[in-house]
């Protein structure tokens, strides 16, 4: 790489670190997402929008109780997608499909739904945990397909993984256009509406409140995992060097199989907490990506747990106030995505500045 | 009957257009080492361009400011993936969420007329509330569009269809035939080589990189100008990455890659002629995994060490490169 740029000033360098302290490297996280909301506010401007009334209607909705609840509502598929993602790219898996993997554990918490309504298989209070066994295990054996073509084949998880995600958002489609939709409802692709039982609000009667216990004890369970078992030091080891897995005498690909079905795993109960904590029905696009906010989320939480539900509140947030933007300020929704963007944007050049610096000498050319 | 294959076969190619102009520059890209996942958001920031520079100042101002745009974008990755070395993937999906964002904010009526008025401020007033264009006109060739069945479905279509069709046999011989399609492989195969034989591996790849925009932006404005002149927000809907599935069904070769493109247009033309003539609603769905799927199961075939072989997958792609290590 040509690491030097010679100007009449002086010379501009690259040069890698080689250690760097957890402090400034939050801090240049930090100065990074500053950095992009700068970006977005020059944007507003230009477009003649006024980036302070826009910050202060985004930063309302994390003081007003009735958004916030919502916030934390819209987090949680976006926080259990993620807290998957962080295991499979610890292990430098690179599953892109958790928005498949959510769709998948949509239609398992909806078919465990019908079957009990259509055939009264089983009792009400079973509905809950049966819902999140069968997401859990579609969402898993969704991301394990992947799995198994790279521990097997050595197929490139990147591609299939993002392939598999519209083969899932077209299966949602078929099924509420065709068998699932709700006879009652007037010829709309929905499914029916869930049953109380069959909603995740047991805390407090509260949608956010259970999930934000949901995605906690997610939490807990992925950090406990990832830094308390056998599995989790195996995981890593895969991730920082298959070379040296293989050297230990790792079964590297029992390891890719099982990390690999745990990370759709809980993108597929993030898709259980879509139809039953926000929706209550299956419907197309059920899913606004929920997915592919969990890739920002993961990267910008640093793969830590309990950064990736502060950091998923923080977006659910950012999602909440797209409709408030539009409302007050005229701001189209799409605005939300753009800036989600760009935030992503600086903070990976913010990973860029950790491991490598910028060195300006002075003195030019002679 | 012929009237209606005739006609079929003439939307196949528009559609397959689509998926070809955006799968040539890709196939450089990938060729190169550099795996363009922000293709979709370079799409629809042509197609989103196209639509405002359209109605500002005609269509070679709207191609030219979507091909712009595409590259524009591309550079950004170019320099986050190859000098910043960050991964490909991540930044690449931030990049199609950039346009997917960007387009949609830019492209909504009341941003719009703004960047309108600016643009070209004596717009006549009926231009700036509407959500269409006009769209490119189309040129039969003369004597080549009057044969039956295949006049009508290749040779009847808007100057971008005929550019497409130049363009695949050019950039398929300059890829294979020249000495610089033969660095660009090379570069993709084992750029530690490549930088030792004296090629430059990041000006290539920054080229390769590049191109794929600049092609999917035009793509984008194709989608637009070419056959779907309504603006509606996320009007791509995956097209992208249709479009990187087709990479894949070619093997990363730009004439496989026509094959492929009238494949998938012609199974999305199936798609709307199925729904037209009354078959169940839920055929189309299956029908459209069909690319997704087909592009899964070539992966799995050419990931099988004779095949990948006989057909040259390039070897470093993805993969970063760093004279350091």
């Amino acid at each position: 790489m040509p690491t030097k740029i010679e100007t009449r000033l002086g010379t501009i360098r690259i040069e890698r670190r080689l250690t760097y302290s957890r402090l400034a490297s939050a801090a240049t996280t930090l100065t990074a997402f500053l950095l992009s909301l700068l970006v977005v506010a020059v944007i507003l401007r230009v477009m003649g929008l006024d980036p302070a009334r826009a910050f202060a209607v985004i930063g309302e909705v994390f003081l007003v109780p009735r958004l916030l609840s919502e916030s934390v509502k819209q987090s949680i598929p976006i926080c259990l997608s993620a807290l998957g993602l962080a295991i499979a790219f610890k292990m430098n898996y690179w599953n892109i499909g958790a928005e498949g993997q959510i769709y998948m554990g949509m239609i398992a918490a909806t078919g465990i739904v019908l079957l009990h309504a259509y055939y009264n298989l089983f009792h009400e209070s079973m509905l809950l945990p049966l819902m999140t066994i069968a997401s859990f295990i579609l969402g898993g054996a969704w991301c394990l397909i992947t799995g198994i073509l790279k521990a097997k084949l050595n197929v490139n998880e990147i591609l299939t993984t993002l392939m598999l995600n519209y083969v899932a958002i077209l299966l949602v489609d078929y099924l509420v256009h065709g068998p699932w939709r709700d006879p009652k409802g007037y010829g709309f692709p929905l499914s029916i509406e869930f049953p109380d039982q069959a909603k995740l609000q047991f805390l407090f009667g509260s949608p956010a409140c259970t999930g934000l216990l949901v995605a906690v004890v997610a939490a807990a369970l992925v950090f406990c995992v990832l830094d308390y078992t056998r599995l989790g030091f195996e995981i890593k080891v895969v991730g920082q060097s298959l070379r040296v897995a293989r050297y230990a005498g790792m079964n590297v690909s029992k390891i890719i199989l099982l990390g690999s079905f745990l990370s759709g795993g809980l993108a597929g109960v993030g898709g259980l907490s879509i139809v039953s904590g926000i929706i209550g029905r299956l419907r197309p696009g059920a899913s606004p990506g929920y997915g592919y906010t969990a890739i920002i989320v993961a990267s910008l939480a640093g793969l830590n747990p309990w950064l990736v539900v502060a950091a998923s509140i923080f977006f659910g947030g950012l999602l909440t106030a797209g409709g408030a933007l539009q409302a007050s300020m005229n701001i189209p929704r799409a605005a939300t995505q753009m800036i989600q963007a760009i935030i992503f944007l600086f903070i990976l050049v913010g990973e860029f500045l950790k491991r490598y610096r910028i060195v300006f000498e002075r003195g030019g050319r002679t | 009957m012929i009237e209606w294959l005739e006609s079929a076969l003439h939307l196949t190619v528009q559609m397959g257009t689509v998926y070809l102009l955006a799968s040539l520059g890709e196939i450089y890209a990938e060729r190169s080492g550099i795996l363009n996942l922000g293709l979709e958001g370079m799409m629809i920031m042509g197609a989103a361009l196209s639509f405002i520079f359209t109605l500002a100042y005609g269509h070679l101002a709207a191609i030219i400011a979507s091909i712009a745009a595409g590259v524009l974008m591309s550079l950004i990755l170019a320099v986050m993936a190859i000098r910043m070395r960050l991964n490909q993937v991540v930044t690449g999906l931030a990049l199609t969420m950039l346009g997917l964002g960007l387009s949609g904010f830019l492209a909504s009526p009341e941003i719009r007329r703004g960047i309108l008025l600016t643009l070209n401020p004596n717009i006549p007033e009926n231009l700036l509330g509407i959500q269409q264009a006009p769209t490119l006109p189309e040129y039969p060739i003369p004597i080549l569009s009057e044969i039956p069945l295949v006049g009508e479905a290749f040779f009847h279509h808007n100057p971008l269809v005929y550019a497409s069709y130049a363009a695949a046999p050019l950039m398929w011989y300059i890829l294979f035939k020249t000495r610089l399609g033969l660095s660009l492989r090379s570069v993709g195969e084992d750029p530690a080589a490549a930088d030792s034989l004296g090629v430059n591996v990041f000006l290539v790849r920054y080229l390769a990189t590049m191109i794929s925009g600049g092609f999917a932006g035009l793509a984008g404005a194709y989608l637009f100008l070419g056959f779907q002149p309504f603006w509606n927000e996320g009007m791509t809907a995956g097209k992208g990455f249709i479009a990187l599935s087709l990479v894949i069904l070619s093997t990363w070769n730009p004439l496989r890659a026509i094959l492929g493109a009238y494949l998938f247009g012609g199974i999305e033309t199936l798609q709307f002629r199925l729904q037209l003539m009354g078959w169940k609603a839920q055929s189309p769905y299956f029908l459209a995994m069909l690319p997704y799927l087909v592009a899964i199961i070539t992966l799995t075939l050419i990931s099988l060490e004779n095949v990948r072989k006989r057909i040259g997958v390039p070897a470093s792609l993805g993969v970063p490169y760093s004279r350091e290590e």
